[in-house]
């Protein structure tokens, strides 16, 4: 039965309003970045798409908001975007003419030490081997040399296959032997990052600045089997873009593109449960009394929310219902305090450019604190005076952060970021305070201006923060799940639903738990977006990027 | 690099108003553009969450939109529009609600009840409620050569043609407390309906402008909107529906783009320049049909424009607008309970009685000349007595328990407060007299605990967890367009509203000697503020008398509209007249 798409009229009210019974080709849950590319793609393709969206905002992760409140936005959560260069989504939609700007610059991070030592991890080689050279003249000419192929593995190997379906271990093994790239990818892959890092360099600071960046966003430093996330780690590290205006932009700009191909945004609409019908998915309920009735519903959300919160238990198949409970949320999350300061951090270093870095990691002083560090956060523990982590001075980035009276708009907006337990020892509501005196202490360590007097308002958001704000980031889980290898690949998030469809017939998933992960990669709904366009026999008005089409004519013999 | 770029018509500002606008525009066709100097667009209608799970609402909160043409015109439920309620609920409202006293809750009389549903017209036959509002806000004002009086202002035809009990030369000189003494007994429940006027953009003793103040509160009431409050995402929600309208007609909306100037070419504006941090490569963006400035009148002359090209005696008139009497202090109080009603204060039987909200301290007129003494006549920092300060204040419960406004357990977030305060531009203690230290607001948010504190029996340091607050100095830099934190942009008073607003001459939306250049910022535009989708619809009627668009069929002109001689009628099919 269609219904007609008409405005309904409440018998107390005036006016017309969004229909409690509405029809659509497809309804995607959750307006990440995930989500709005999926409903982007199809929207475009000419399908009736809707997008619902809990928050009162779209974009998830992609968020930039006044968390100092008044007068200061701040990236609460994603800013260091590393796929700018390969995904489809910036190539196939026009979002510059939305006044997108991407701003890369060549000091991209660095790790500075309490003797006034600082290494750079820098865009263009050169200026990260010349700082390594201080250290080690050998570790100066390994990078140099390692980090030129590794930089063509990125582009030819890895980068384009994030857009395309996942494969099984084996198919990637045959792929990769077919050249000497790929075999060189195979050999590192047995590798555990520390290995991958420690055998090729010998300096201690250079390992350091080196193994932060490969194990940032997850990985496990001793895990062997996902060797091939270090060259792509390093090299995207070197790459990070910020988004002019804040990630959130990038968020709005999908959104106008969904708009203007005729999709419409529920936001502030919270899905109650997917509604079935013969086996088959129906559409969703959403709390507010509406329902969107579809025969193809894309969730964004993580397993256990999609599996077993929205779905009546005997609609799941039990291998799928027992795979979504045994889904295992990241190993760590973040713990950020923002900060409003009058003056800019001003590290130690001498080197005047490791203050000016878009990312600066401090407290760490070699591998083993960091390794410790890392032990202790899975642990529950915090250990104040050996933790670390990375900021960012995000208003020397961008200046429409900073909404202020004249006289105070001097001031500078910043965080200090660290990985950190989701269960503290002692719980995070109870030690707040504590955190942040210490996260202060330890910054102010590294940048002896920030201190107190030079603070003028905070705001720590810990990762029972992230679960309040984004709640689909269960248990402050930035990547809706742990990277490790049976949560990778063709097993994200189980091999039944990795491809993005999933046993149950009209269902698709393609949030960060789904192959091939979190980040905003964008890559989760460019594929479902293709999948459900095939399923739904609609005609794809995109076509593969020439980084995909080269990567599947030489690895994949499609051509 | 951009080649130059050209637009039929280019928008400085994404506030409501210049989104409605946009939203008309592009719905008729045009290729438009709107600049947005902060990261998200909506100006007013926003939302933040400065702690997790704590959602406030800095400015706008209730939609007063509801008799708006727009709704017809624009479809916004097309795009995604909704009120917080369930569709397929009835919708609770206690209309009972009366206004707060150092006494308690005073009930509304069943008589004063009815005298307010005569005085706004839900009681003649046909009821003309809607028709009184529409008169009074959706109507462009008449050329300047209209004699104004009884019969063409175009809410005295209303009451001409439906009321005319009411109807006399008179009430042109009313103030609203006029008005609300032919109808109403209660002296509290005046003080409510005039407080009410007053944070609503419109004085209640101000003579000559007592329909509008009246329609004012009319308009947020029911039947205008089912429910006070506002739309489901609050009133940045509704900012969602009216933006995704315009840019499914083909609207371009960039954020982060901050216009420096107006390019003016021999007597017309042919476009903007950006300020070179814009987030758009080329600072040159030109306009073929039209800029329209949804930025506040202030600084479109001073600075967008300048001196340069304009004389002394009108940059005079332009200094001298009123940024006086809509500046609020918001106050939200985080608590770890829910706030609960002191004895006297309860409006229900439930107990312990749930804060649901309220206006506080309109026991008699003479605290109500107390108060706006001190904002308004010496314009200093308020000295009145905690428990003799007016406010009114929004709770939380009163949003659907689908869209909590707190979703942090075991916490409340309650508000916002908002009272009425100096403008920090005419505060004889300096503009910084709220915030020149962090003890200056911590003092004036006490002084917000104080208060609430008269009729909330909770709010001890136990259950306080913190208070969320901005001052007017604070606002205006958050938001440009809230220069001097004033809510409505200009006073609404005899001087600055309908045919006088912001001056004479440019009360059509239109700027003499500059062609091209319309205004359509709540400071410059009749009506003025609460978020209406009226400025937008006023100015499509000169737009279109001037032959810049051609709107389809679903549009239609303001009944009380009078064409300009010699332009293109707005009535479709009116040619020209």
């Amino acid at each position: 039965m269609t219904r007609e798409f008409k405005g309904y009229q409440h018998p107390q009210s005036f006016f017309e309003e969004f229909p409690p019974d509405s029809d659509w080709d497809a309804v995607v849950i959750g307006a990440g970045p995930n989500g709005l590319i999926a409903a982007a793609y199809l929207a475009r393709a000419g399908l009736r798409v809707a997008l619902v969206e809990r928050r009162y905002e779209v974009g998830g992760g992609l968020a930039t908001e006044e968390i100092l409140f008044p007068g200061y936005s701040s990236n609460i959560h994603a800013i260091y975007h590393m796929m700018v260069d390969f995904m489809p989504v910036l190539r196939d939609f026009d979002l510059k003419q939305h006044g997108l700007v991407w701003i890369k610059p060549n000091l991209q991070s660095s790790m500075v030490f309490e003797n006034g030592d600082s290494v750079l991890l820098t865009r263009m080689i050169a200026d990260t081997t010349d700082s390594f050279h201080k250290f080690s003249l050998k570790d100066s000419d390994t990078f140099s040399r390692t980090m030129g192929r590794w930089r063509k593995i990125v582009k030819e190997i890895l980068a384009p296959a994030t857009y395309l379906p996942p494969m099984a271990p084996l198919d990637i093994t045959l792929a990769l032997q077919k050249t000497d790239l790929g075999n060189e990818l195979l050999e590192l892959n047995d590798q555990s990052p520390f290995d991958i890092i420690t055998n090729l360099f010998e300096n201690d600071r250079v390992r350091a600045i080196l193994l932060y960046h490969v194990c940032m966003w997850g990985l496990d430093p001793h895990e062997t089997g996902l060797g091939l996330f270090v060259p792509l780690y390093l090299d995207r590290m070197m790459n990070k873009a910020y988004c002019q205006g804040g990630s959130h932009k990038l968020a709005g700009c999908l959104a106008r593109e969904i708009v203007r191909a005729g999709g419409v945004i529920l936001d502030s609409s919270q899905v109650n449960k997917i509604i079935m019908k013969d086996g088959a998915v129906a559409g969703v309920e959403l709390w507010e009394g509406r329902n969107l009735y579809s025969n193809a519903v894309i969730s964004t959300l993580d397993p256990q929310t999609t599996f077993l919160d929205l779905m009546d238990g005997d609609q799941v198949p039990d291998g799928l219902k027992a795979s979504a409970e045994g889904w295992k949320y990241d190993k760590w999350s973040f713990n950020t305090l923002h900060v409003v300061s009058e003056e800019a951090p001003r590290y130690l270093p001498k080197d005047p450019q490791a203050s000016e870095t878009f990312m600066t990691i401090l407290g760490f002083e070699g591998t083993d604190q960091l390794l410790e560090h890392w032990d202790n956060v899975r642990a529950g523990r915090i250990d104040f005076d050996a933790f670390g982590g990375h900021s960012t001075c995000e208003s020397a980035w961008d200046s429409h952060l900073v909404r202020v009276p004249p006289d105070q708009a001097h001031r500078q907006v910043s965080f200090l970021q660290m990985h950190a337990p989701y269960a503290l020892e002692g719980g995070w509501d109870a030690r707040r305070a504590e955190v942040e005196e210490a996260m202060l202490r330890r910054w102010a360590k590294y940048a002896p201006n920030m201190k107190r007097e030079n603070i003028v308002m905070t705001n720590l958001e810990t990762p029972e923060d992230i679960e309040i704000r984004l709640p689909n980031m269960r248990f402050g889980a930035i990547k809706h799940g742990d990277y490790e290898p049976l949560q990778l690949g063709c097993f994200r998030p189980n091999q039944d639903c990795s491809t993005t469809r999933t046993p149950i017939e009209g269902l698709y998933t393609a949030g960060a738990s789904n192959y091939p992960g979190g980040c905003v990669l964008g890559a989760g709904g460019y594929l479902a977006a293709n999948t459900v366009a095939e399923d739904l026999e609609v005609k794809k008005w995109w076509k593969p990027t020439k980084e995909i089409v080269k990567y599947s004519k030489e690895y994949l013999d499609e051509g | 690099m951009a080649k130059e770029e050209r637009f039929d018509v280019v928008i400085i500002g994404g506030g409501h108003n210049g989104t409605t606008t946009a939203a008309y525009l592009a719905k008729s066709g045009l290729s438009v553009c709107i600049l947005e100097e902060r990261p998200e667009g909506g100006g007013a209608q926003e939302t933040v969450e400065p702690l997790a799970g704590v959602r406030i609402q800095p400015h706008a909160i209730g939609n007063y939109a509801g008799a708006a043409p727009g709704w017809d015109q624009l479809e916004l439920w097309r795009y995604g529009f909704r009120m917080d309620y369930n569709p397929r609920n009835e919708v609770p409202f206690d209309i009972d609600r009366g206004p707060m006293t150092r006494d308690g809750t005073v009930p509304v009389s069943e008589a004063d009840q009815m005298g307010w549903a005569q005085a706004i017209g839900l009681l003649s036959d046909p009821p003309c409620y809607r028709d009184l509002l529409r008169a009074t806000f959706w109507t462009p004002p008449h050329p300047s050569y209209v004699e104004l009086d009884e019969n063409t202002i175009p809410y005295m035809q209303v009451y001409r043609d439906n009321m005319p009990e009411i109807w006399s030369k008179e009430v042109l000189e009313w103030t609203m407390f006029d008005l609300l003494d032919q109808f109403i007994e209660s002296e509290p429940f005046k003080v409510h309906q005039a407080y009410i006027a007053n944070v609503s953009g419109a004085f209640a003793h101000f003579p000559g402008v007592a329909v509008p103040a009246i329609e004012c509160v009319a308009t947020v009431l029911p039947p205008a909107i089912a429910k006070p409050v506002a739309a489901r995402g609050n009133m940045h929600g509704y900012y969602h529906a009216l933006v995704r309208c315009a840019i499914a007609h083909g609207a371009v909306v960039r954020s982060c783009c901050p216009v420096e100037e107006i390019l003016i070419d021999d007597g017309r504006a042919i476009g903007v320049r950006l300020r070179d941090d814009a987030a758009w490569g080329v600072k040159k963006i030109y306009a073929n049909k039209a800029v329209i400035s949804a930025v506040h009148i202030k600084p479109t002359f001073q600075k967008l424009i300048g001196p340069k090209q304009l004389d002394a005696g009108f940059m005079q008139r332009i200094n001298d607008l009123s940024l006086k009497g809509g500046s609020l202090y918001m106050a939200h109080f985080l608590t770890k309970e829910e706030l609960r009603y002191r004895e006297p204060f309860k409006w229900s039987d439930e107990d312990p009685h749930p804060f649901s909200g309220g206006f506080y301290c309109m026991e008699n007129k003479e605290i109500y000349y107390k108060n706006l003494e001190c904002v308004l006549g010496r314009q200093e920092n308020l000295d009145i007595p905690p428990d003799e300060a007016m406010w009114g204040m929004v709770a939380s419960s009163l949003y659907d328990e689908t869209q909590p406004q707190c979703t942090r357990e075991g916490y409340h977030i309650n508000g916002p407060l908002w009272m009425m305060v100096p403008t920090p531009q005419y505060n004889v203690d300096g503009v910084l007299a709220m915030d020149e230290t962090p003890a200056d607001k911590a003092k004036w948010n006490e002084y917000m605990r104080k208060t609430l504190s008269c009729v909330v029996e909770n709010l001890d340091d136990d259950n306080l967890v913190e208070i969320i607050s901005d001052s007017p100095w604070e606002q205006e830099f958050r938001n440009t367009g809230m220069l001097g934190g004033s809510w409505y942009g200009t006073r609404c008073d005899r001087d600055e509203w309908w045919n006088e607003r912001p001056l004479p001459e440019l009360s059509r939306y239109r700027v003499p000697d500059i062609d091209g250049l319309y205004l359509a910022h709540q400071s410059a535009a009749h009506p003025g503020g609460l978020c209406l989708m009226a400025v937008g619809y006023n100015l499509m009627h000169i737009l279109i008398e001037d032959g810049i668009v051609e709107p389809g069929d679903w549009w239609y002109a303001s009944p009380w509209y009078v064409p300009e001689a010699g332009k293109i009628s707005a009535v479709p099919g009116e040619g020209r007249v």
